[in-house]
C-alpha cells in the first residue's frame, strides 16, 4: 500500500511490473505454479467428493429411499395449478385463461388413449383402465375453452404418490361421507371452505372412477418398478360457481393414514380461491 | 480486485489531501511554530529593561488601571481545556470505525436488496431484510461494547484545571494583594515562597534561597536554585525565570511575570500537546488493510457471478440481487465482535500486569514498536537520588543501590568508614518525615533536599538510626550550603561525654573540601595530604564524577580544646572558628540508580529487535551512565568521542559509522538539519539524547516515524506529553507520571516498572498473532457459506444453506472457538524475533485468503455439500436429479413434484427437507469447523507440538457442538429458526473432511518445517 501512495501509478506497477515482469505481483513462472497447484488440489478435492457421492450411492437401494417419512402422508394436488392458491379469470377474455387450459391438456396428455393401448404395459383390470372421465376426455376434445367458458370449471385431482403408500381398506371415518362410502375407493369430498358462501357453490360433478381414487392403483412401487404406471385422477366440476366473488373450496381426501397440517395446505387436502369474472 | 483495492485507496488519499490541505497548512504553521523553542528572551534583558517593557515598577508593581488593560488585553491567565470530544463523537467513532464500516455497507446493501424484492415482488423473501437488522444489531452492539469498555479504562482527570494555582500575591500600586491567580497579568510583580506554585512564567528580580521543582517541565528531579542573574542563553536552563505550575519547594523571591496562560512554556507545551493529530493505530491499518482484501474478494466473486447470473439468463434485477447477495455473504459478521473481544481479553490480562490500556486499539501497538523513546527520570530510574560509591582508604567503594537492598554490600568495618558515615549524618538537614517507622527505610518520605536524603538513607541503612546520632552529637553551630561557598559545615558536641571537645563536619564539592584540609584518614590513621594521595583523591573523583554521579567530599576536625572551649559562642555569619586544616575523611558519589528491573527489560527489548533511545532532559554525562547501566548502551560499544578519547585525536577525526553509541546534545540537536537527524538515528543503533526540551522530544519521535519506524515513548513528566501524544503508542508512568502525561498516553504502566513494557511487547506480538488465526478461522467458512448459493445460481439446485443458518455459524457457533484462540499460547519465543514490518508482515495477506478461502473452505464447503446430497439422496432426490430442479423446486403451486424415485412432493414437505438440508450443512461446517480450530491453532508447529492445553478452546469445540445440536433439536427451533432434527446418521457425513482437513494441513506445516523459506512456505505461510 506504501508504494501506491508514493507513486502515482502503483496500481499499475501492480498490475504489470514490466520491471520484474510481474503481473498482479506475480511473475508468469510463479502463476504457472500456484495454477498448476490449484488445479491440482482442486482436481484431488473433486476425486474425493466424488468418491464419497458414490460410496454414497453404493448405499442407497434403486428401488425405495432410505427414508420416507417427509413424503408421508401423501398430498393432494390439483390441475391446473394455482397460483398463489388462487385460479382466477375473465370468462369473456380467453387469454386469461389459456394458461389454465393448455396446463390441462399438457397434463392430460400422458393419459392418451393411444398411449394406453399396448396391452403388454397395462394390465388388464377389467375396462378399468380408462381413467379419465368420459364427459371430461370429450370435452378437451372438442374444446375445453367451451368448458371453461360455459363455468363448469374443472379441475383434476390426484393424490400424491408415496411409495409403498396403502391406504387403509375400511375407511369408516367420519359420518357425513358414509352415503358416499364405496368399497376399494379413497374418498374425496369438496365443500365450501367458509360458511357463507355455502350458496354460492353450486354443484360439483366427481368424474372418473368415482367419488374417489381407487385403491387397486395402490400401493405404488417406483418408476423402477412401475414404470408405466398412471396415477388416478378424479375431475371435479363446478357446474354453477358464482360469478364475480372470491369463493374458497376445499377438498379432502380420507383415510386413516391420511393426516393434515395446519402449516402444509396440500396434504391429504388442499384450498383453493376461485375468482372467475364473468 | 488488485485494482479496486489500490484504486480505492489512492482515490480516498488524493481526496483527502484536496479537502484539507488549505486548513491543514496553516494548522501546520502554528503546530511548526509551537515546535521551535520558547521565544523568551527576558532573561537576557536586565530588569529594567524588562520593567520598560511591561510598563511595570519594580517596587510599586502595575497600577490597577493597567492591569485590567493587560488582562483585557491578553485574557485570563489560564490554559485553555483541550478540546474534548464530546461522548457523542467517541461513540459514533465506535459505531463507524475499522470494521464498522464492512458491517454497515452490508446491512445498507441489504436494505437495498430487500427494498429492490419489496418494489418488484409481491411476496419478497425476508431474508435480505432480516440480515440487514442483525448486521446493524451486531454492530451497535459491538459498538456500545467496546465504546463501554474504553469509557472504563479512561476516566482521564482533568489535569491542567488542577495544575494551575488558585492564588497568586500581587504587587500593585504599591500594595501587596492576594488575588485569584486567573487574574494575574503580564507585568505583574508577583511574590512567591515555599510551598506556592508558580502563578505564570516570571522573571526573577530578587529571591532568597529560592529553589523550584522543574521536574515535571524539564525531567531533572533536582530542585533548581534562582537568582535574578542570566546564567544560561537558554530560558530553560537560565536561572532569572520561573515556570507558570511549577513549584517553589523553598525560599522566597519576587518577580516580574511575562508570560501568562497558553503563552507560558507549559502552556505551549500544553497547546502543543493537545493540537498534535496522531496517526491511526497500527492495528486500524492492518484493519484497513483487511477490508481492502475482504472487499476486494467481495467484489470480484460478486461481479463474476452477476455477468454469469446475466448469461446464465437471469433476469437484470435477480442478477443485481444475486450480486449483493454475494457481496454482504462476504461479511464476516462475527469478526467485529471477535477481534473486540480478543482485544478486550488481552487488554484486561496486561491490566492484571499493570499495564493499563486507554485504547483497545492500543493494545497491539507495543507488538509491532520497533523503537522504544524511553524518558529517563523516574522511568529507567528510581526517580530517587541513591548513594551508589564511596572513596575512602584510597579506594572506591560500592554501595548498594537497588530497591530492594539486594545488592552487593562493602566492608563497613574500616574506621575511615565511621567516622564518614559520621559526618554524613551530621552535616545533614534531612530527616525522616514522623510516623513511617513501619516502612522500610528506603520507603520513607524524607524533609530536605535530594542529596542530603540519599545520605540519611544510606547511613540509616547502614549504620542504624541517624536520629539517635544526632541526638548523641547535639549540633551547636551551622553554615548552611551556599553557592559561594559550596560547602555547608556543622560543629557538634562529641558523642563521648568526658570529651568537651567540638566536632567540626564539613561537607560540599570535593574541590572545596579538599582545599581546606591538610590531613586525610587512611585506615583511621590520620596522614598528611601529599601529592599522591591528592592525586588518588583527583583520580577517584574524576572516575566517580565520570559515571554521571554527584560527588561530594567529607571532612571533619576535633577543635582543640584549649582554643574552642565548652560553651565558645561558634558565630556563623562572621565566622570565629577554623574551617582551614580539617581532615578529609572521604567521598560519597550519588546517582538516581536505575530501577532494577530495567537492565533486563532492555535486554529483552533489545533481543526483541527492539531499539531503545534514551530521550531525556538531564545532563549527558548522567544520561550515558544511566544509558550504559542499563544497556542501552551495551558493553564495548563507544561514541564518537570515546573512541576519539581512546585514539586521542579529535572527534572531528572520527568517522561516525564507527561508532555504534551516540549520546546527542540538545543543544546540537537545534542545528541539525532532518537528513542529519535521519542520518543520527539510522547509522547508531544506540542512541541517547540529553538535555532534550519537550519540542525535541518530540522532533525526535517524529524523526523514527519518518524513518517507518513504529514508535513507543515512554515518560512522565510534561515534557514528555508531546511526544507521549505523537508516538505511535505513549506509556505513561501511573505513580509518578504527571496528570498530563497520562492524558497525552495511551497505556499507563500502574507499578511505573519499565520492565512491564515487554510484557506489552509480548502480549501485543502474540495477540498479533493469534489475531491472525482467529480471523483465518473465521474466514475459511466463509467458503462454505457463500458456495452453496454460487451453486444454487449455477446450476439451480435447491438452496443449501440459507441466511439464518449462516448467522448462526458466523454469529453462534463461530464465535466461542474464534475467541478462544486468543488464548493461545506464543508457537515460539516471541521475544526472540524482530518486530512486524509493518510494509510486509500484514494482519491479513494473500496467502492467509489463500489457505482459508482457496484450500481448508473449499474443503469444508465439499464436507457441507456432501451432507446435503446424503440427506436428499437418502430422501429420495439424487444427485442427478437435484440439478436444474430449482424453479420447480420453489414453486409454491406445484405440490406434486417427483423426486427420483417417482414419490410427489408437496411445496411445504420438500421445505423441510430443504430446511433439513439447510440444518446438516450447519452441522457440516461445525464438524469441519473443528479440524478448522485445530490447525489454526499454529501456523508453523504441528498440533502435537502445540499441545491441546488451551481450555477455553477445547470449552469451544464442546460449545459449539452443544449449541449446534441444541439448535437442531430443540423443539420449537423448526418455528423459530427453520431448523429441523438431524438423523444422528446425517452428523458423520462430513467427518471425512473434517479428517482431511486436518491431514491436509499437518503435511502443510510440516512442509514448511523441513524447508525452510521454500515454495510451500512462501505460497501459504500467513
Amino acid at each position: 500500500m506504501q508504494a501506491n501512495k508514493d507513486s502515482d501509478g502503483g496500481w499499475r506497477t501492480f498490475v504489470w511490473n514490466s520491471e520484474k515482469k510481474e503481473f498482479l505481483g506475480r511473475t508468469g513462472s510463479s502463476w504457472l505454479k500456484i495454477f498448476l497447484f490449484y488445479v491440482i488440489f482442486y482436481g484431488c478435492l473433486a476425486g474425493i467428493f466424488i468418491g464419497t457421492i458414490q460410496a454414497l450411492l453404493l448405499t442407497l437401494s434403486n428401488y425405495k429411499p432410505t427414508y420416507q417419512d417427509r413424503v408421508a402422508p401423501p398430498g393432494l394436488s390439483h390441475t391446473p395449478r394455482s397460483e398463489k392458491s388462487e385460479i382466477a379469470f375473465s370468462l369473456s377474455d380467453a387469454s386469461s385463461y389459456k394458461k389454465y387450459t393448455d396446463a390441462m391438456t399438457k397434463f392430460l396428455k400422458k393419459y392418451d388413449d393411444d398411449k394406453q393401448t399396448d396391452q403388454m404395459k397395462f394390465e388388464d383390470c377389467g375396462g378399468k383402465c380408462q381413467l379419465m372421465p368420459e364427459r371430461f376426455l370429450k370435452c378437451r376434445d372438442t374444446n375445453c375453452a367451451v368448458c371453461c367458458s360455459l363455468a363448469h370449471v374443472v379441475t383434476l385431482l390426484r393424490m400424491s404418490l408415496s411409495l409403498c403408500f396403502q391406504p387403509p381398506m375400511n375407511n369408516s371415518v367420519e359420518e357425513f361421507l358414509l352415503p358416499k362410502l364405496k368399497p376399494n375407493l379413497i374418498p374425496i369430498f369438496c365443500k365450501n371452505k367458509r360458511e357463507e358462501d355455502a350458496d354460492k357453490i353450486g354443484e360439483i360433478k366427481f368424474f372418473g372412477l368415482g367419488e374417489g381414487f381407487p385403491l387397486q392403483y395402490y400401493p405404488y412401487y417406483g418408476k423402477l418398478l412401475h414404470p408405466q404406471y398412471l396415477q388416478p385422477l378424479v375431475a371435479i366440476q363446478f357446474n354453477n360457481l358464482t360469478l364475480n366473488e372470491e369463493l374458497r373450496i376445499e377438498c379432502k381426501v380420507f383415510g386413516e393414514n391420511i393426516g393434515y397440517s395446519e402449516k402444509d395446505r396440500y396434504q391429504g387436502r388442499f384450498d383453493v380461491k376461485f375468482n372467475i369474472a364473468s | 480486485m488488485g485494482y479496486g483495492r489500490s484504486d480505492s485507496y489512492r482515490v480516498a488519499t488524493t481526496q483527502d489531501k484536496d479537502d484539507r490541505s488549505p486548513k491543514k497548512k496553516k494548522g501546520a504553521k502554528d503546530m511548526d511554530d509551537l515546535k521551535k523553542e520558547v521565544p523568551i528572551t527576558e532573561h537576557k534583558m536586565s530588569i529594567e529593561e524588562v520593567c520598560r517593557k511591561y510598563q511595570t515598577d519594580i517596587v510599586q508593581g502595575l497600577t490597577n488601571a493597567k492591569a485590567a488593560e493587560y488582562l483585557i488585553r491578553d485574557g485570563p491567565n489560564a490554559l485553555t481545556p483541550p478540546p474534548t470530544t464530546p461522548e457523542w463523537v467517541k461513540f459514533c467513532r465506535q459505531l463507524f470505525g475499522g470494521f464498522s464500516v464492512l458491517l454497515w455497507t452490508g446491512a445498507i446493501l441489504c436494505f437495498l436488496a430487500y427494498a429492490i424484492q419489496a418494489a418488484t415482488e409481491d411476496d419478497p423473501a425476508g431474508d435480505n431484510l432480516y440480515l440487514g437488522i442483525v448486521l446493524t444489531a451486531v454492530v451497535v452492539i459491538t459498538g456500545c461494547f467496546s465504546y463501554f469498555q474504553e469509557a472504563k479504562s479512561s476516566k482521564i482527570m482533568e489535569s491542567f484545571k488542577n495544575m494551575v494555582p488558585q492564588q497568586a500575591l500581587v504587587i500593585r500600586e504599591g500594595e501587596k494583594v492576594q488575588i485569584n491567580a486567573e487574574e494575574v497579568v503580564g507585568g505583574d510583580l508577583v511574590e512567591v515562597k515555599g510551598g506556592d506554585r508558580i502563578p505564570a512564567d516570571i522573571r526573577v528580580v530578587s529571591a532568597h534561597g529560592c529553589k523550584v521543582d522543574n521536574s515535571s517541565l524539564t525531567g531533572e528531579s533536582e530542585p533548581q536554585s534562582r537568582s535574578p542573574d542570566c546564567t544560561h542563553d537558554n530560558p530553560l536552563e537560565t536561572r532569572n525565570i520561573a515556570f507558570f505550575s511549577t513549584n517553589c519547594v523553598e525560599g522566597t523571591a519576587r518577580g516580574i511575570v511575562i508570560c501568562t496562560g497558553d503563552n507560558t512554556v507549559m502552556g505551549r507545551i500544553a497547546t502543543l500537546t493537545s493540537g498534535l493529530e496522531t496517526g491511526k493505530t497500527p492495528i486500524a491499518k492492518e484493519i484497513e488493510h483487511f477490508i481492502h482484501i475482504i472487499t476486494g474478494v467481495a467484489v470480484f466473486l460478486g461481479l463474476t457471478f452477476f455477468i454469469l447470473a446475466i448469461v446464465l439468463g437471469y433476469s437484470w434485477l435477480e442478477a443485481v440481487i444475486f450480486l449483493i447477495g454475494i457481496i454482504v455473504a462476504n461479511v464476516p459478521e462475527g469478526l467485529l465482535a471477535t477481534v473486540t473481544v480478543c482485544l478486550t481479553l488481552t487488554a484486561k490480562r496486561m491490566a492484571k500486569k499493570n499495564c493499563l490500556v486507554k485504547n483497545l486499539e492500543a493494545v497491539e501497538t507495543l507488538g509491532s514498536t520497533s523503537t522504544i523513546c524511553s524518558d529517563k527520570t523516574g522511568t529507567l530510574t528510581q526517580n530517587r537520588m541513591t548513594v551508589a560509591h564511596m572513596w575512602f582508604d584510597n579506594q572506591i567503594h560500592e554501595a548498594d543501590t537497588t530497591e530492594d537492598q539486594s545488592g552487593a554490600s562493602f566492608d563497613k568495618s574500616s574506621i575511615t568508614w565511621i567516622s564518614l558515615a559520621r559526618v554524613a549524618a551530621l552535616c545533614n538537614r534531612a530527616q525522616f518525615k514522623a510516623g513511617q517507622d513501619q516502612l522500610p527505610i528506603l520507603k520513607r518520605d524524607v524533609a530536605g533536599d535530594a542529596s542530603e536524603s540519599a545520605l540519611l538513607k544510606c547511613i540509616e541503612l547502614s549504620c542504624g538510626s541517624v536520629r539517635a546520632m544526632r541526638d548523641r552529637n547535639k549540633k551547636v553551630a551551622e553554615i548552611p550550603f551556599n553557592s559561594t561557598n559550596k560547602y555547608q559545615l556543622s560543629v557538634h558536641e562529641t558523642e563521648d561525654l568526658n570529651d568537651n571537645r567540638y566536632l567540626l563536619v564539613m561537607k560540599g564539592a570535593p574541590e572545596r573540601v579538599l582545599e581546606c584540609c591538610s590531613t586525610i584518614l587512611v585506615q583511621g590513621k590520620e596522614q598528611p595530604l601529599d601529592e599522591e594521595l591528592k592525586e588518588a583523591f583527583q583520580n577517584a573523583y574524576m572516575e566517580l564524577g565520570g559515571l554521571g554521579e554527584r560527588v561530594l567530599g567529607f571532612c571533619h576536625v576535633l577543635l582543640p580544646e584549649d582554643q574552642y572551649p565548652k560553651g565558645f559562642a561558634f558565630d556563623t555569619d562572621d565566622v570565629n572558628f577554623q574551617t582551614k586544616d580539617l581532615c578529609f575523611v572521604g567521598l560519597m558519589s550519588m546517582i538516581d540508580p536505575p530501577r532494577a528491573a530495567v537492565p533486563d527489560a532492555v535486554g529483552k527489548c533489545r533481543s526483541a529487535g527492539i531499539k531503545v533511545i534514551m530521550v531525556t532532559g538531564d545532563h549527558p554525562i548522567t544520561a550515558k551512565a544511566i544509558a550504559k547501566g542499563v544497556g542501552i548502551i551495551s558493553e564495548g560499544n563507544e561514541t564518537v568521542e570515546d573512541i576519539a578519547a581512546r585514539l586521542n585525536i579529535p572527534v572531528s577525526q572520527v568517522n561516525p559509522r564507527d561508532a555504534k553509541a551516540c549520546v546527542c546534545h540538545g543543544t546540537d540537536l537545534k542545528d541539525l538539519s532532518q537528513d542529519q537527524m535521519d542520518d543520527i538515528l539510522r547509522n547508531h543503533t544506540e542512541i541517547v539524547f540529553a538535555r532534550t526540551s519537550p519540542q525535541q522530544k518530540l522532533i525526535i519521535v517524529e524523526g523514527c516515524q519518518r524513518l517507518g519506524a513504529i514508535v513507543a515513548v515512554t515518560g512522565d513528566g510534561v515534557n514528555d506529553s508531546p511526544a507521549l501524544k505523537k508516538a505511535d503508542i505513549g506509556v505513561a508512568m501511573g505513580i509518578s507520571g504527571s496528570d498530563v502525561s497520562k492524558q497525552a498516553a495511551d497505556m499507563i504502566l500502574l507499578d511505573d516498572n519499565f520492565a512491564s513494557i515487554v510484557t506489552g511487547v509480548e502480549e501485543g506480538r502474540l495477540i498479533f498473532d493469534n489475531l491472525k488465526k482467529s480471523i483465518a478461522y473465521t474466514l475459511t467458512s466463509n467458503i462454505p457459506e457463500i458456495t452453496p448459493f454460487l451453486l444454487f445460481i449455477i446450476v439451480n439446485i435447491p438452496l443449501p444453506l440459507g441466511t439464518i443458518t449462516i448467522l448462526c455459524i458466523d454469529l453462534g457457533t463461530d464465535m466461542v472457538p474464534a475467541i478462544s484462540l486468543a488464548y493461545e499460547a506464543a508457537e515460539s519465543d516471541i521475544m526472540k524475533r524482530q518486530p512486524r514490518n509493518p510494509f510486509r508482515d500484514k494482519l491479513v495477506n494473500e496467502r492467509l485468503i489463500s489457505i482459508a478461502y482457496g484450500q481448508i473452505g473449499m474443503i469444508q464447503a465439499l464436507g457441507g455439500f456432501f451432507a446435503y446430497f446424503v440427506i436428499l439422496a437418502e430422501n429420495g432426490f439424487l444427485p442427478t436429479t437435484l440439478v436444474g430442479i430449482r424453479l420447480n423446486w420453489d414453486d409454491r403451486s406445484c405440490n406434486d413434484l417427483e423426486d427420483t424415485y417417482g414419490q410427489q412432493w408437496t411445496y411445504e414437505q420438500r421445505k423441510i427437507v430443504e430446511f433439513t438440508c439447510h440444518t446438516a450443512f450447519f452441522v457440516s461446517i461445525v464438524v469441519v469447523q473443528w479440524a478448522d480450530v485445530i490447525i489454526c491453532k499454529t501456523r508453523r508447529n504441528s498440533v502435537f507440538q502445540q499441545g491441546m492445553r488451551n481450555k477455553i478452546l477445547i470449552f469451544g469445540l464442546f460449545e459449539e457442538t452443544a449449541l449446534a445440536a441444541f439448535l437442531s433439536y430443540c423443539p420449537g427451533m423448526d418455528v423459530a429458526l427453520r431448523m429441523y432434527p438431524l438423523k444422528p446418521s446425517w452428523w458423520f457425513c462430513a467427518f471425512p473432511y473434517s479428517f482431511l482437513i486436518f491431514v491436509y494441513d499437518e503435511v502443510r506445516k510440516l512442509l514448511i518445517r523441513r524447508n525452510p523459506g521454500g515454495w510451500v512456505e512462501r505460497e501459504t505461510y500467513y
